[in-house]
């Protein structure tokens, strides 16, 4: 969708919904939110809406730091440690490697 | 490689055929987990991939581990390299090992070899530290003095046997040509490389490959290993209710057992002549032997024969039988045998010598002292005037690996071990590829066709049946027979060396046609190799029987049976007619195709009846779940994938990045070109139109 056509208060309800649906653990509509809106929060002259669209931005921006910092921390701790958890790491995984322990 | 496949693949033009060469015989070693341990041998999901290197002495590891140019390496063994020193060598230096490839010659070495432990089943016999602390560990003797525990170790690369044959001599052509370092110059790239491919499925240890075996939720759940498992056969002289499980009040038996399997290094390769069928076929003749006189004046004690498997794995039959017997699920219990006498490994006695060995530790008993002692005596009066002595071994001595051990674990039964070795083994082959039947010298006249070999009685088949005849006679007194028919009892050397021909050198025979049904005709392959278990898949269909349990159970159905004038359809649902429904309690009913009459081709089936059954030999911790259990056998077989080899030539290191980078970098000319065409495009293709309009 051109956001060059679509006027100022459906840009704000569109980054707004954007920004709401992130919460129910869809941590990839903060991501599009962060890099849809860009533009439109930072670099464009400024119009009403626009503080709005900013602060939607933002907090979609740092929500996303949180789920990226955590999903790592885990995925990380996950394969280096699987292994060794035994009977846990079988239990938690999906697909179990082959030959490898 | 190039000149071959041209040849072998006529009119073909596949690339991949003018690359790669196939190797036809691909033995590999393979992987087995137990409580604590993973043995044998792994390799990379797409292949280990080595340059050849074919070794010519041990101070030549020097070039594989530390001094060759072109890591890693596959190294061609022959068979006289293949020790321990080397192998944990190259064990040590696996980084730059790919995989091993052992030539096994044709005739067996002339050193005695064996791969297996030095104390067969240590830790699952009957001397542990409670019994007795002196005997554990093989403290007084050590069994197999020439074991280098090789079957034992874990490799983490593909280690493969090939025969030597047509592909053996091309992968050492293709070595002469490329990788020989000629006058000290380093062998140039491109060099010839082999790519072994065995990658096993399971890891760590038993419970956690059963662990994964079971997962539910798991997207796709694939079975890891198995249980090693396959059947124990056994028959009574006077048949016996199998479906009146437990105590049999009034039976007293005395049971006869031999061992059915062996292993090697290798997977699915286990002659096992003298380790397992010397004694299998000495006891199968016995019982041959004794089938008139059973039947004619039958003893006050019942005789049950058994033959159990796995054995080689830490006593999987055996343990399973006494498992059952302690929970009433087997036609007789432990308080119904009154004795056990053990045939062990008789096929080499030297000097005709054959050994008892009995357990000193129940001897203390003084009524299982007794009761061992006259049965020795019997033994010894059972081999007079017989071309065979036999005697104890003279000193205080644990009996050896047997299956009597795990019976002794269970309860203190009088019984005797029969071997041909005084204290520690005579088979310099014991589990070995080579303990075939160039090892017991079973040799034939040259100009022989297969049935004259077949009947052709051997001097091994002779010394065999002395053996056999002297057990039989021990058995008929021992279970109370009487004296006066001893001499009438005489195992036949016809039936000995027909039975070890078939086990041993062709098990595709005439004879052996005879005794079984017709769809198990395809299942006897023309170069005989022992299999010494098949795999159960645990509960998800039924158990298979491998061929060779299949055979021993027709065989001693045959040989203690009857043929009996039944229908095949009666005959396959256990049944004499129609109305019948107490026959299969009591015995089996197997249909055998027969032979052809003089002059017709068709085989004329019978019906045998037998008291000769199956029991299961599934080690007794994975019915009761116990994956790390202390007490039973608890091996598994990895499932694996492919099993394949091939050759080729290799390119350096260095040729395939620059491959690579020209690639890459013709990849991002191109991009870098189509963007700058379509950035300038209105100025490279203007042709004077009208531009059109904006379409979006």
């Amino acid at each position: 969708m051109n956001l060059e056509r679509v006027p100022n208060e459906e840009k704000l309800t569109l980054c707004r919904k954007y920004y709401l649906g992130g919460y129910a653990f869809l941590p990839f509509l903060w991501l599009v939110n962060v890099v849809w809106f860009f533009k439109e929060a930072f670099m464009k002259p400024v119009y009403t809406e626009q503080l709005q669209i900013k602060k939607y931005v933002k907090r979609s921006a740092l929500g996303l730091l949180l789920w990226v910092t955590v999903l790592t921390t885990w995925i990380t701790i996950f394969q280096r440690f699987r292994a060794e958890w035994g009977e846990v790491g079988d239990y938690l995984s999906f697909t179990i490697p082959l030959g490898i322990p | 490689y190039k000149d071959v496949t041209s040849i072998s693949c006529v009119g073909c033009n596949s690339v991949e055929k003018k690359i790669y060469v196939n190797l036809n015989y691909t033995v590999p070693c393979v992987r087995l987990l137990n409580a604590t341990h993973q043995i044998g041998c792994q390799s990379h999901l797409s292949g280990n991939v080595g340059v050849l290197h074919v070794l010519e002495s041990e101070e030549n590891l020097d070039w594989v581990l530390h001094s060759g140019l072109t890591p890693p390496y596959l190294v061609i063994l022959e068979s006289s390299l293949f020790t321990r020193s080397i192998m944990m060598k190259l064990k040590n230096g696996s980084s730059r090992v790919a995989g091993v490839a052992v030539v096994t010659p044709n005739a067996n070495p002339s050193q005695g070899t064996s791969p297996h432990t030095s104390c067969p089943n240590e830790n699952t016999g009957v001397y542990t530290e409670n019994y007795d602390p002196t005997m554990a560990r093989c403290n007084v003797t050590v069994w197999n003095p020439l074991g280098t525990g090789l079957s034992y170790e874990e490799f983490d690369f593909p280690i493969f046997a090939m025969k030597e044959d047509n592909d053996t001599q091309v992968i050492r052509q293709c070595y002469m040509d490329h990788n020989r370092a000629g006058n000290g110059s380093t062998p140039q790239y491109p060099l010839c490389a082999m790519q072994l491919y065995s990658h096993m499925s399971a890891v760590t240890d038993t419970a956690t490959c059963m662990r994964r075996n079971n997962i539910n939720f798991s997207l796709s759940p694939e079975m890891v290993c198995d249980p090693l498992s396959d059947f124990n056969v056994w028959a009574s002289t006077r048949p016996l209710n199998n479906t009146a499980k437990g105590h049999k009040e009034g039976e007293s038996v005395v049971l006869a057992a031999a061992r059915l399997d062996s292993r090697s290094f290798f997977f699915d390769i286990a002659p096992g002549a003298e380790s397992g069928v010397s004694g299998f076929v000495a006891l199968l003749a016995a019982a041959h032997a004794l089938r008139n006189a059973t039947q004619e004046a039958p003893p006050p004690r019942n005789i049950l024969y058994a033959f159990f498997h796995g054995e080689t794995f830490d006593y999987i039959g055996s343990s399973r039988m006494v498992y059952d017997m302690e929970k009433n699920n087997f036609a007789v219990d432990l308080d119904n045998i009154h004795s056990v006498l053990e045939v062990g490994q008789v096929g080499l006695h030297a000097e005709s010598r054959l050994w008892l060995h009995s357990d000193p530790v129940s001897r203390k008993n003084s009524s299982v002292n007794e009761e061992v002692k006259k049965l020795i005596l019997r033994l010894q009066s059972a081999a007079s005037g017989l071309n065979v002595s036999v005697e104890e071994p003279g000193f205080s001595q644990p009996l050896p690996p047997s299956s009597f051990q795990r019976f002794l674990r269970a309860r203190p039964i009088p019984g005797v071990v029969i071997e041909d070795h005084r204290s520690a083994f005579t088979n310099s082959f014991y589990e070995s590829m080579y303990d075939n039947a160039e090892y017991l010298n079973i040799s034939y006249p040259p100009d022989l066709t297969p049935d004259e070999q077949l009947e052709y009685v051997t001097d091994t088949a002779k010394a065999l049946t002395e053996v056999a005849t002297v057990v039989a006679r021990t058995l008929y007194i021992q279970a109370g027979g009487a004296e006066s028919r001893l001499g009438s009892i005489n195992a036949d050397p016809q039936m000995v060396t027909r039975i070890l021909y078939g086990f041993l050198v062709r098990s595709n025979n005439s004879w052996f046609q005879q005794l079984i049904p017709s769809d198990l005709v395809s299942h006897l392959s023309e170069s005989r190799c022992f299999v010494y278990y098949l795999l159960d898949s645990y509960g998800r269909a039924p158990a298979l029987i491998s061929p060779p349990t299949l055979l021993v159970q027709y065989l001693l159905a045959n040989l203690t049976g009857s043929t009996v004038n039944v229908s095949q359809d009666d005959c396959w649902n256990q049944r004499v007619e129609e109305q019948d429904k107490e026959s299969k309690h009591m015995y089996s009913y197997l249909w055998v195709q027969g032979a052809a009459p003089p002059n017709s081709t068709e085989r004329v089936g019978f019906c045998m009846r037998s008291a000769a059954r199956l029991s299961k030999a599934l080690s007794p911790a994975f019915d009761l779940h116990e994956y790390t259990s202390k007490d039973y056998s608890t091996w598994t077989e990895s499932r694996w994938k492919t099993i394949k080899g091939r050759i080729f030539l290799v390119a350096s290191h260095e040729l395939e990045m620059l491959t690579l980078g020209v690639g890459v970098g013709v990849l991002l000319t191109s991009l870098m070109l189509t963007y700058i065409m379509s950035s300038k495009a209105d100025i490279l293709f203007s042709s004077g139109r009208e531009p059109a309009n904006a379409t979006y």
